[in-house]
């Protein structure tokens, strides 16, 4: 393969994997935890009797979903020192991480998307789970957090484990605000070594494994939990 | 223990209960019977505020139910329910369906919890299987567990949602049996249910309902002898004749 270096991999693989790849595991786990707790609530509130809170969630998740992530990146990371500022009353823009400001960013993102899937768990459960729960006395958060949610999580799981693998892939857009994640790392070797054909095809193929391998995973792990009715 | 006074209650605009009213004693045994549709479930519901109502006034053991200010999760944790479909929790073992509310809403140690759930458990035989989970057991057997777990929280009162019509014939039985028991130990109990020979055997009153009104409220002896409307006796026949 002449013309072809692919000797830069066997070179810079450690920088890519210490740095970028430990950038983009940190924010997947991270964002993921965070979006499915908000999520969550947010399916809460747009399931709640009280018309407020399910047009305020409502409102939110139908934003989230109609923007671009690339854009919602951007706009958070110019935005979020100043919406920081704010919030502590500080004169100046609050310094925030690239990481972060990922954190956030994805967070809020994702958490319309686990809320759509959590929505669907929570009305998966039978009414009759939910007067079994109050009839026993237990109220509304007892009844949510003992009876609903398990089993919404356990008959969604899947689901949110592959919406997970796409947060994975979708995390490879913070290279807009500059950041070193995985796809950002080995950008940057490929610019300073002009490899970009090797360092690209390199990602690919990481990212191809991780994602199929989580795929297949879930795949095995869906016949492996299902609750026996 | 339980009074009802002129409920109506609207599903939109439609109404599914027209001015219901009626009474349960302590210790006494209230059968509901009517044909589909009538309202004996949904009456039975308002009871514990499972459904709310627009009309009129449900107390239990002297609390109002349709106050907004009543602490509904106490006054529901007085009263047992059991369910046509079970609804046990199927993510938890038969002894965790039983030691849950014990444990959360009164408040007692898992282990008092849990010997009172094993009692429970022998009570209506099923020992064997307290750590099963809901799914491996029959309709029967897991019917009875449900009035195991309604028990578990000590309630003055018993309410029975057609408690056998989602079981297998064979089945009827075991769970008929247990509630006999209950009712000749003299617990309170309103039962919604087809089941005349239950009716026979322990009611003391049978309250029989159609299309949202209560058309007959009277001992059991004078339900199932002559004193009785027309409608009544129509719906008897059909029901007993089969």
């Amino acid at each position: 393969m002449s013309g072809y270096d692919f000797d830069v991999i066997q070179r810079s693989w450690v920088y890519l994997f210490r740095d970028g790849m430990t950038f983009t595991l940190t924010l997947t786990a991270l964002a993921m935890v965070g979006g499915i707790f908000f999520g969550t609530l947010l399916a809460m509130m747009r399931l709640s009797r009280f018309s407020i809170l399910s047009y305020a969630a409502g409102g939110y998740v139908n934003l989230m979903r109609s923007l671009p992530l690339v854009l919602v990146i951007f706009w958070f990371f110019f935005l979020v020192p100043y919406i920081g500022a704010w919030a502590i009353g500080a004169k100046d823009p609050v310094k925030v991480g690239s990481f972060m400001s990922c954190l956030i960013t994805f967070t809020m993102f994702e958490a319309a998307y686990y809320c759509e899937i959590m929505r669907a768990g929570i009305q998966s459960v039978a009414r009759g789970q939910v007067w079994a729960g109050y009839a026993l006395g237990l109220n509304y958060w007892l009844t949510m957090g003992k009876i609903v949610l398990p089993q919404a999580f356990r008959n969604m799981l899947p689901v949110l484990l592959t919406q997970t693998v796409i947060l994975f892939q979708d995390t490879s857009l913070v290279y807009v605000i500059s950041a070193t994640d995985f796809l950002g790392a080995a950008a940057k070797v490929a610019n300073r070594d002009y490899r970009l054909v090797e360092m690209y095809t390199f990602v690919a193929v990481v990212y191809f494994i991780i994602s199929f391998g989580l795929s297949l995973l879930v795949k095995q792990l869906q016949s492996r939990i299902a609750i026996i009715r | 223990m339980i009074s009802i006074k002129n409920i109506s209650k609207w599903y939109g605009s439609f109404q599914v209960l027209t001015d219901c009213s009626t009474e349960v004693k302590k210790g006494e045994v209230v059968v509901v019977c009517g044909p589909s549709g009538s309202g004996k479930s949904t009456i039975i519901k308002c009871v514990n505020a499972l459904e709310p109502f627009q009309k009129g006034e449900i107390t239990v053991d002297g609390i109002s139910v349709g106050d907004p200010k009543t602490d509904l999760p106490k006054l529901r944790s007085r009263i047992g329910m059991v369910f046509q479909n079970f609804e046990l929790f199927p993510h938890l073992s038969v002894t965790e369906n039983l030691t849950l509310a014990q444990i959360k809403v009164l408040g007692r140690t898992p282990e008092a919890a849990r010997d009172k759930a094993l009692k429970l458990l022998d009570r209506v035989g099923l020992m064997a299987h307290k750590d099963k989970f809901p799914g491996q057991l029959s309709g029967g057997q897991q019917q009875r567990v449900a009035i195991a777990r309604a028990l578990s929280i000590d309630p003055i009162a018993m309410l029975f949602d057609e408690p056998t019509s989602a079981l297998d014939p064979e089945m009827i039985n075991e769970v008929l049996d247990v509630m006999v028991q209950l009712a000749q130990e003299g617990m309170t109990m309103m039962v919604v249910t087809h089941e005349m020979g239950f009716a026979k055997r322990v009611a003391h009153r049978v309250i029989f309902m159609d299309a949202g009104k209560i058309i007959e409220d009277c001992t059991k002896d004078d339900f199932f002898g002559t004193q009785r409307s027309e409608r009544a006796q129509l719906f008897l026949s059909k029901i007993l004749h089969h």
